[in-house]
């Protein structure tokens, strides 16, 4: 068996997942120019709705997707309109500073309701096909782990079909662009928004469906998860789309390779060298400058 | 006016004969436990609160505590706080259950780094501390005087291992090529240490040992290494979510050894979500709900009302804190804070946890059984006089089961 | 020397009464929430000289927090004198925001917070990795442990960075770190060198946030070398700066108060869901007090002006016109 292969196979599938919680994370800067850092709980309560769709009625994960994006979709609308709406009348200083504010409230709440209603011990999901997998070229490859790389390029595709296709997923382009423009153009802005952190949390609730059938849940694991978004967004370039997805495979693969060339406590932290020095080469990140 | 200067005599003596009595008993004992109810610890803290709290409703059920100082028995009340999981907070909320309740003892919270903070604010402030679920020992290294721990350590549950596999397993059969995959932390390494020196002396080779830092949402690496040297033992102790996602990685990428033992990570009582995928796993969560001692029963049988699940592996230990204390204050017979520290040096009971007596650095003498998942229920394996069932060993591979 | 305003008045009587209470009171519990909110407002004044004067948003300020807890920690029981000791800690975090500095300043806004953010992330697992073990007090230490020198320790950094915001709020650099933050083109029109004012700004602010770490490696009985590095350190200053009022001398010091002592009401009175009720009481206050608490302030004193004498109302309105420029205060 090829050791280096496979640890490059796993970087790539776990990289899926980071690209995914990026996703949401980006969409939601790109368009409102706010920086929810409440994503990673937004991501926890996707993972515990999808754990508990499966564990009460027997949903297939990868089924409940259908469940947990709406819900989340929903709740993030409703978010966005008691909370984050309020943010997005300021300048865009103003708004990442008081969205900061916001989400860190937000995460308080969110973890306190979550450890009421769900307690505090990890939840995870194991269906029959957990462990199944498959060798080729004897490099071995988790369904459950491809399903999740799915789950992510899907993801991406459809956004992009959406956001090029659609005339609501334009305007949520001309609005991240320039709002000002956007709404002289007749667009409506305050519609658009919703939409956007709409999408956002939904996208936060799918990524929470497979920390559920790949890792663990519970209620503490948001900030873990923001991070990693948080990194991966900036590696990609603020508000790229596609540039979350790559960026988060690159990410993994990078962590991977580097466990097996330095030793597995240090995968983090080439990581995060790797994306300062990146950074300090392209400072608009690796797909930024252009809009997605 | 002879009526009132009556009066008044008859008033003075009733205070004079007050302050003859002695002390006013309080209505209560003050007793104070900081625990970590959110944040990243707070699945462990349920534990340690749930077991506080069943304790302390059976003792007032019998009406609390009997103190010869004031001759008679007074009700236990319990401030419990959070500290979520933050060091920082838990040491303020110590300091503030010190000056605002005058807290008699301390009970401990929950993970080995808040125990080791909260330990030294307990000897700063010269209070007694009976701290579970730490298996830590290096804060008893310390030289505290007011620490006490009757939870097993370190060393139990390194030399217990090997000690377990040669006395059920003939030579030549035993799984002697070893992994460990060490977390780096300070417990991480303390055990690690101990795994290296207690294979060698117990005929065993350590083939693979790795480092890895908490929060790694990748595995690969450290169990392809493992696979690749062909370990036959797996032995680790990773936080639960690490423990989670090892053990799915194992089944995923079909590594199994012939038998593994996991600390801290299957205690959750929601390692049963893993399924067959956590099934076999071996433990030693310092306590187990099947063990046959007094009061056990009772105590599964609160559980289940409060959790539909008999007692957690921390509820036991963290009840037997509670007794242990109990007994002490009694023993004192006063609610002085050194008294009861010297009564609780000098204990030796039963508990729900078997009994318990202390060693001169506070480490308490208690059993350190190992359990393992069975079909997806826990079984006690070792010591052999208690089993409740028989080591399952070799494991069987994932695809197999 | 400018003349006695009432709120100095005010302030140095806080102070005093701040210097003077560990010799009324010896009760740890006081003392110790007190040291917590000087802490807090330590390193959010500290953060405010880079984030809050000269705009850049550092998310990695646990970093110098971090490193000079470590340094003073590790210098201090090795042996070496606890005040050489602190001082290493401070340069230590000075020179390495001085490394950092230069890369870290081609990045702009966003990228520039995250950057910083993830230079902390990985420092700080790196530091847990190589040291793993809890760094503890002596145990004679322990036993004869006094707070009140700790307290003092950290009234006097504390108090030393406000001294310093408050030199800045009338100094050349201080203007000049204020233009980079308003307009870096303009500013630099104008003949500031903006790089040198940003790299000061950091340097500052890195090596007050050293000191404040120093403190704390000489307050805390037991902790993580690694813990000292943690996000919530970052997120907590900028929260503390931003719910008080950014880039003012008094912003940090009632943010800091609301943060920990309201916090800690709340833990031990609503049990369960304190969590949930600070988190609401914050958004509120962010929803209603864009500019902080120390709007509030403002607020009501021109509530209270407005009643108090109509004829007052024009000096009002002149503050009015001056006052969206700066926050003098």
């Amino acid at each position: 068996m090829n050791i280096i292969l496979q640890n490059i196979v796993s970087g790539l599938l776990v990289g899926g997942v980071y690209g995914l919680a990026a996703l949401g994370l980006s969409l939601a800067f790109g368009v409102l120019k706010v920086l929810n850092i409440a994503h990673g709980e937004l991501i926890m309560f996707g993972g515990y709705i999808a754990f508990f769709a499966f564990s009460a009625i027997g949903v297939d994960p990868f089924l409940s997707i259908l469940i947990v994006f709406p819900v989340l979709v929903i709740f993030g609308l409703v978010l966005h309109g008691t909370l984050f709406t309020h943010i997005v009348r300021f300048e865009e200083e103003d708004r990442i500073k008081n969205s900061l504010l916001i989400g860190f409230g937000l995460t308080l709440i969110l973890q306190t309701i979550a450890i009421q209603l769900f307690s505090a011990d990890e939840r995870s999901i194991l269906t029959a096909y957990s462990s199944a997998g498959f060798e080729l070229g004897g490099i071995r490859f988790p369904l459950i782990r491809l399903g999740a790389l799915l789950l992510a390029i899907v993801s991406v595709v459809l956004l992009e079909i959406f956001l090029n296709r659609t005339w609501a997923g334009r305007a949520l382009r001309a609005t991240s662009e320039n709002w000002q423009t956007a709404a002289l153009n007749g667009i409506n802005v305050r519609q658009t928004y919703f939409i956007a952190f709409g999408l956002a949390a939904g996208l936060a609730g799918l990524t929470g469906v497979l920390l559920a059938t790949g890792f663990s849940v519970a209620p503490s694991i948001g900030l873990q998860w923001t991070l990693k978004a948080l990194i991966v967004v900036v590696l990609a370039g603020l508000g790229s789309i596609r540039g979350a997805l790559f960026g988060g495979l690159l990410l993994g693969v990078a962590e991977a390779l580097s466990a097996y060339a330095f030793g597995s406590e240090y995968r983090e932290i080439i990581g995060l060298i790797m994306f300062v020095i990146v950074l300090s080469v392209r400072p608009q990140g690796l797909f930024g400058g252009d809009h997605a | 006016m002879s009526r009132k200067v009556c009066l008044l005599l008859c008033s003075l003596l009733i205070l004079v004969l007050a302050a003859c009595g002695g002390e006013q008993a309080p209505e209560t004992i003050q007793i104070g436990a900081v625990v970590p109810i959110s944040g990243s610890l707070a699945g462990g803290g349920g534990q340690v609160e749930r077991g506080y709290q069943i304790a302390v409703e059976d003792i007032n059920a019998a009406g609390g505590i009997y103190v010869k100082e004031f001759d008679k028995k007074i009700p236990i009340e319990l401030t419990l706080l959070d500290d979520e999981s933050d060091p920082n907070k838990l040491v303020t909320l110590l300091e503030s259950l010190n000056s605002d309740q005058k807290v008699v003892a301390y009970l401990g919270g929950f993970g080995s780094g808040q125990h080791a903070a909260a330990a030294a604010i307990a000897e700063k402030n010269k209070i007694p501390y009976i701290g579970v679920a730490f298996a830590l020992y290096a804060p008893h290294g310390q030289g505290y005087k007011y620490l006490f721990s009757p939870f097993p350590k370190s060393q139990d549950m390194a030399s217990d291992i090997f000690a377990m596999l040669n006395e059920y397993l003939p030579e030549g059969e035993r799984p002697t090529r070893v992994a460990v995959f060490q977390e780096q932390t300070d417990w991480g390494v303390e055990l690690g240490d101990l795994w290296r020196e207690q294979a060698a002396a117990q005929g065993y080779e350590i083939v693979v040992y790795e480092e890895y830092s908490v929060g790694s949402s990748d595995f690969t690496d450290i169990i392809l290494k493992a696979k690749e040297a062909d370990a036959e033992l797996l032995l680790s102790l990773p936080t639960p979510p690490d423990g989670i996602t090892i053990q799915r990685q194992m089944a995923e990428l079909d590594y199994t050894p012939k038998f593994q033992f996991t600390i801290r990570a299957p205690d959750v009582p929601t390692w049963k979500d893993l399924g067959e995928a956590g099934d076999y796993v071996a433990l030693a969560p310092g306590w187990f709900y099947g063990m046959a001692y007094d009061g056990v029963a009772e105590l599964n049988e609160k559980h289940m009302e409060m959790t539909d699940r008999p007692a957690d592996p921390i509820v036991g230990p963290a009840y037997a804190a509670v007794q242990i204390l109990a007994d002490a204050i009694e023993r004192a017979g006063s609610l002085d804070r050194d008294a009861i520290r010297d009564a609780i040096a000098a204990t030796d009971m039963d508990t729900v946890v078997g009994p318990v007596t202390f060693r001169e650095d506070g480490t308490g003498v208690v059993n350190a059984p190992i359990l393992q998942y069975q079909h997806g229920t826990i079984e006690l394996i070792y010591p052999s006089e208690f089993a409740t069932a028989e080591m399952i060993y070799p494991i069987p591979p994932v695809s197999e089961r | 020397m400018p003349k006695l305003t009432p709120r100095m008045i005010i302030s140095l009587l806080i102070a005093l009464a701040l210097l003077l209470l560990p010799l009324i009171t010896d009760d740890d519990n006081i003392l110790t929430l007190l040291l917590l909110t000087f802490l807090m407002a330590g390193l959010a004044s500290s953060w405010n000289i880079l984030g809050g004067y000269t705009g850049q948003v550092n998310l990695g300020h646990a970093a110098f927090f971090g490193i000079g807890s470590l340094i003073t920690r590790q210098m201090w029981l090795g042996g070496w004198p606890f005040a050489l000791s602190m001082a290493s800690g401070c340069v230590v975090a000075g020179l390495a925001a001085a490394v950092i500095g230069l890369p870290a300043f081609r990045l702009k806004g966003t990228y520039f917070a995250i950057g910083t953010l993830a230079m902390a992330e990985a420092l700080r697992i790196t530091i847990g990795n190589i040291l793993p073990t809890v760094t503890n007090l002596p145990t004679e230490v322990i036993r004869n442990y006094e707070l009140a020198p700790r307290y003092y320790l950290m009234l006097t950094a504390v108090l030393l960075i406000v001294a310093i915001t408050i030199y800045l709020n009338n100094s050349k650099l201080g203007l000049g770190m204020m233009a980079v933050r308003e307009d870096e083109d303009a500013a630099r029109a104008v003949g500031v060198n903006v790089l040198r004012v940003k790299m000061i700004a950091f340097v500052m602010s890195a090596f007050l946030a050293g000191m404040i770490g120093g403190a704390y490696a000489f307050y805390f009985v037991s902790y993580y070398p690694n813990f000292t590095f943690g996000p919530l350190f970052s997120f907590d200053a900028i929260t503390v700066l931003y719910v008080g009022g950014v880039g003012t001398v008094v912003g940090p010091l009632i943010g800091s108060v609301f943060f920990v002592i309201l916090r800690d009401m709340l833990v031990k009175n609503l049990q369960g869901v304190h969590q949930l009720v600070f988190g609401l009481l914050f958004i509120v206050v962010v929803l209603v007090l864009p500019g902080g608490l120390v709007e509030a302030w403002d607020r009501i004193k021109q509530y209270v002006r407005i009643n108090q004498s109509p004829t007052k109302n024009q000096h009002r309105e002149t503050k009015a016109q001056t006052y969206p420029g700066e926050n003098l205060h």
